[in-house]
């Protein structure tokens, strides 16, 4: 083990090359080298690993402020954005107002603390004016600059050219998002914004690809046709920008126009170009075919493909049908032959060729064994933005095969490396924990699920009601109701409690069953506790209302705790909120009046029984007749009814 | 591979449960049921099931007469035969070992039954019993093989040792040709086999005389292998040819078994639970997945030469990409070391280790004498002597012990000095101060 952490701290930093000693202690050499040059990080990354992650207290974020503890994964996204926007603002205004920001106390300097320049500075007309429009990314200011430029009738280099080609088409003539609100400047804002859109269930970056659309005749157009000799990196340009922008024919129109013009295109072309032949052609075996035509020209064209080539093609297989499950172990292969690695995207994809559905996953079984054996132990990098999907696409094949083994081992490992990071943003990582808990509840023994709860509920993992609910089944299962109190506290912690579905079938299971004495008063304190939920009017909280069920079960859990005075509290609910009470707990109720032999309060239940004109009135009528010891006037009132 | 064991030992298990007398059938199926509702997360759910379930369901048939059990027992061992003999001809020669072992103890246990109780009844319940099981299994791509496997052991009980011979056959050279060590094995086979065989008379009331028994059982087949080995040593090539190297069976269809049907009521359907077979056919498919046939497409030498992503600049695309990963992946630090390395990477913290002159790396190339020695600074623009050369070689004095300044700065600093000299030259000339 030490042996093993000796050699990963070797490989952190990188170190020297030649060995000077090798000491062979075990079977293992350990090679000292002679001197090693520290990565700055080495240091901090050899403490950081040291540190284990503690389970009940929230994210490491939130620690300095207590009252940002998140209770709920959308509170925690809150939350961190609330941080993260407070950045923003500060960085907003020492950008906004630069001459106030000026003095550089930092020795040695910190740029990143210093104002950045985000307005043109350069006033004339000239290549270099235009140089800055294309650094800071102003789309319509460059493409005035190089019209006036064209006008002025001096020639803008190739070079440029290409690079405000680039510009224009990365953003599809259209000026960047970055540059209308302002908290959007920097990156992490972006990250917000898509989350936000997360919130209302849409795949991450879709909506950037429907609402910019490739315009007909736009500038990228205007400006390549005017180009004397536009080369392949000013095809390029424009042929990914027409796939980004969803103009796919175009860009094969302009892929042809290029092998005409015998040039050759760069991989990134290539991969936007495989990335869209799915959505050219109607046909599986046309779009494979298309595929393995762009994938030969490359070979042909000695074009060295890398990752996201590969990516991009078992992404299109994913669209192939019955194919894609015949080419993906091929498409694999040829990645392994060729020394690139797979990335978690290019896992992520193959493994979605083979389980689209949750009705092909039992087919399939030993795929995704084979995969989690392929990736076990390994460290992964990120190499495409699809790498985080890995996990919860994965997570759910398990749901769907209910295969805890191979959740086990898919968990395990987030563990390795930095894995970690793979896991996405918070969205992804309460899908991942969701889908991982609701299997666990559903295959597990209680004692597990609970222990797994324990270690991830209020660090990593915020179950939301449903699966609160799924870890009530867990305990019914085996028979573990008992804890049902502690859970309740974890709800009102997490917020929860004012979901009346969830409230209601914990109390109805609480009420269903016998348990032991003790068992019965923690759960009569905790439907008491429940009680006092319904009469209070928060401000800006949902409000519960009493339902039939729910007043029932919790007079039967008084019931059984033998708590006869707070029950009947309970039972005077169902007249004030207009809801009438089952026989069955009035049978119940009468029991245990009788147990405690009050005739009064018997007579009283029958009153009451008879005010909701119940058919059960008469046979009371008559039990307590025969069962209590009635007076005088008891007896009255019980013929009268 | 490594399940299968498992699985048979788990068989075992189940076997040697089985056959304590004092354990009542309605116990055992108590503690198969309790196992197959368990049976979720442990090491292999499935292996669990296919067992339990067949043993599960003969249990609950009977009513628990001790010859009956002994039957049952019989049966399974029989399943347990079969199957080895299965993973015997599908399996590569590595781990063959260990199945041998396996098997063999399972024999051992088949036969200690046979000699404790009457032979002659107990094989004709058996055969029908495990017709019976292999019927209610319904596998129908190998039926037929594990029939003919079937008869030829059934008929072994009778006419000795002859198909446990055939079957060695296969294994013995399976070890001839995976190890080179294989001529030792026998002996250590022997030591080990002879434990377990005394580890399982203990387990049958009369243990001496069953421990006999069964060790002169497997000295019969200690004999054979021998002999068995000889010859694989003399003709390893015969051997090999007369190999059969099985094709992997592919596509066979999974069929369920129609008394075992479940179903899962949280709307995800019917689950189809696969058999031995398909179990067995993972295994024979381990290998091929991510080592078949690929694109080939691809030259996979290094002549396909256009990676120009490392000549040129990143473009705007790179950097797009690369913030579209950036956003993507988690990034939220998990302790205070990961936020300081963020700061670090962020140039907001001071690079660890410690190093003060972190941040003067211009400087790092200056000798220390051009900061000290600055006297051949004075040599022009100064005068040879007088107040003047006496106050700038105090100002010297002065910046050689200054560690504030760069070397820039301080011939900056004479310079200025030769400079405001050269201005008030005249005035200079008038008090004649430069001349005394």
């Amino acid at each position: 083990m030490a042996q093993m952490g000796k050699t990963k701290r070797f490989g952190l930093c990188s170190a020297a090359k030649q060995p000077s000693s090798t000491v062979s202690g075990s079977e293992e050499k350990i090679i000292i080298p002679k001197m090693k040059t520290w990565n700055a990080e080495a240091v901090l990354q050899a403490l950081a690993s040291t540190v284990n992650r503690d389970t009940t207290a929230s994210n490491y974020v939130f620690q300095d402020d207590s009252y940002l503890t998140p209770r709920t994964s959308r509170e925690f996204k809150l939350y961190y954005l609330s941080q993260e926007s407070g950045r923003n603002a500060a960085k907003y205004f020492i950008n906004t107002f630069p001459r106030y920001f000026q003095k550089d106390f930092a020795e040695p300097h910190i740029p990143c603390l210093m104002p950045e320049t985000l307005e043109l500075q350069i006033d004339e007309v000239s290549e270099r004016a235009l140089t800055e429009c294309i650094q800071l990314r102003k789309v319509k200011a460059a493409v005035d600059m190089f019209d006036q430029l064209m006008q002025m009738g001096s020639p803008v280099s190739l070079d440029l050219t290409n690079d405000l080609l680039d510009l224009i088409c990365l953003y599809g003539d259209q000026e960047p998002a970055q540059d209308v609100p302002p908290e959007q400047r920097t990156n992490d804002m972006g990250e917000k914004h898509d989350e936000i859109k997360i919130k209302k269930g849409r795949p991450q970056r879709a909506s950037d690809f429907l609402k910019i659309v490739w315009g007909e005749n736009n500038n990228a157009e205007r400006i390549f046709n005017m180009m004397p000799e536009p080369n392949s990196c000013s095809y390029g340009a424009l042929i990914r920008g027409m796939v980004k922008h969803g103009s796919i024919p175009k860009a094969f129109i302009m892929y042809n126009d290029m092998l005409n013009n015998q040039l050759t295109a760069d991989v990134h072309t290539f991969n936007a170009l495989i990335s869209a032949a799915p959505y050219l052609k109607e046909k599986y075996s046309e779009k494979w075919d298309l595929i393995i035509d762009l994938l030969k020209q490359m070979a042909y064209q000695k074009v060295k493909p890398n990752v996201l080539t590969f990516n991009a093609v078992l992404k299109a297989l994913q669209r192939c049908g019955a194919l894609g499950r015949v080419q993906a172990f091929p498409v694999l292969n040829e990645m392994k032959a060729l020394g690139i690695a797979p990335s978690l995207a290019s896992y992520d994809h193959f493994l979605g060729i083979f389980y689209k559905a949750a009705s092909q996953a039992q087919e399939h079984k030993e795929i995704i064994q084979e995969v989690l054996n392929e990736v076990s132990g390994k460290s992964f990098a990120a190499h495409d933005p699809d790498d985080v999907n890995f996990f919860m696409n994965t997570m759910k094949i398990c749901l769907d095969t209910k295969d805890m083994e191979q959740a086990y081992k898919l968990h395990s490992l987030l563990d390795i490396g930095e894995n970690w990071k793979l896991l996405g943003d918070s969205f992804h990582q309460s899908v991942y924990y969701g889908r991982f808990f609701n299997l666990l509840c559903m295959m597990e023994h209680v004692d597990v699920v609970l222990k797994w709860y324990r270690e991830l509920s209020p660090s990593l993992f915020y179950p939301n009601s449903q699966r609160m609910r799924d870890l009530f089944q867990a305990l019914d299962m085996d028979n573990r109701l008992d804890i049902i109190p502690q859970i309740w506290k974890d709800i009102k912690r997490m917020g929860h409690d004012n979901n009346t579905e969830l409230v209601e079938e914990m109390l109805s299971l609480m009420a269903r069953d016998k348990h032991k004495p003790e068992v019965q008063q923690s759960f009569a304190e905790c439907a008491l506790d429940v009680k006092t939920l319904y009469k209070q009017t928060d401000y800006g909280r949902v409000q519960l209302n009493w339902s039939a069920s729910s007043l029932s079960s919790i007079t039967l859990i008084l019931l059984a705790a033998g708590r006869i005075q707070q029950a009947w509290e309970i039972l005077m609910l169902f007249k004030v909120t207009n809801r009438v009470p089952s026989e069955y707990l009035l049978k119940q109720f009468l029991d245990c009046i009788q147990m405690n032999n009050n005739s009064e309060q018997a007579v009283a239940l029958v009153q009451i029984s008879a005010s909701f004109c119940l058919p059960l009135t008469s046979h009371l009528i008559k039990r307590v007749q025969q069962e209590f010891e009635l007076n005088e006037e008891q007896k009255n009132t019980l013929s009268q009814l | 591979m490594y399940r299968c064991v498992l699985y048979i030992y788990q068989g075992r298990l189940v076997l040697s449960h089985a056959q304590n007398p004092r354990m009542l059938s309605y116990k055992c199926s108590n503690m198969f049921s309790a196992l197959v509702f368990r049976a979720a997360g442990k090491v292999s759910p499935r292996a669990f099931w296919t067992t339990g379930v067949p043993c599960c369901e003969k249990e609950k048939g009977t009513t628990c007469p001790p010859l009956e059990e002994v039957k049952n027992d019989g049966k399974r061992t029989g399943q347990l035969q079969v199957e080895d003999v299965e993973l015997r001809r599908t399996e590569g020669g590595a781990k063959m070992r260990s199945h041998t072992e396996e098997q063999n103890n399972i024999e051992a246990t088949a036969e200690a039954t046979v000699d404790d109780r009457q032979v002659e009844r107990k094989t004709m319940t058996g055969k029908q019993g495990l017709l019976e099981l292999l019927g209610t299994m319904k596998v129908e791509g190998t039926t037929k093989r594990k029939l003919k496997a079937l008869k030829s052991l059934r008929s072994g009980e009778e006419a000795p040792q002859r198909p446990k011979l055939e079957a060695m056959e296969s294994t013995i050279s399976m070890f001839q040709q995976a190890t080179s060590e294989a001529a030792g094995q026998s002996e250590s086979l022997s030591g080990e086999l002879r434990a377990a065989a005394s580890a399982v008379a203990s387990m049958l009331p009369d243990s001496a005389q069953a421990e006999s028994e069964l060790l002169r059982q497997l000295r019969k087949h200690e004999a054979v292998s021998d002999t068995q080995g000889k010859e694989g040593q003399q003709s390893l090539s015969n051997i090999i040819a007369h190999m059969k190297v099985r094709r992997k069976v592919n596509g066979r269809p999974s069929v369920q078994p129609t008394n075992q049907i479940r179903f899962d009521d949280d709307g995800r359907g019917y689950t189809h639970d696969r058999g031995i077979t398909s179990e067995l056919d993972r295994i024979r498919r381990r290998k091929s997945p991510f080592s078949g046939k690929r694109l080939s497409i691809f030259a996979v030498g290094g002549d396909q030469e256009k990676d120009t992503d490392l000549a040129t600049r990143p473009t705007l695309w790179d950097i797009d990409l690369a913030n579209q990963i950036a956003q993507a992946v988690n990034n939220i630090p998990r302790n205070g070391f990961e936020e300081m390395i963020q700061w670090t990477r962020e140039g907001k913290l001071w690079q660890y280790p410690i190093n003060n002159e972190a941040g003067m790396e211009e400087d790092a190339t200056v000798p220390f004498h051009e900061h000290v020695f600055l006297e051949h600074h004075l040599e022009d623009g100064f005068p040879q002597q007088g107040p003047i050369r006496h106050f700038m070689e105090l100002v010297i004095t002065g910046l050689a012990k200054n560690h504030h300044l760069s070397v820039k700065q301080k011939v900056e600093h004479i310079r200025w000095f030769r400079d405001y000299f050269k201005e008030k030259q005249d005035i200079l000339r008038e008090t004649e101060a430069c001349l005394s």
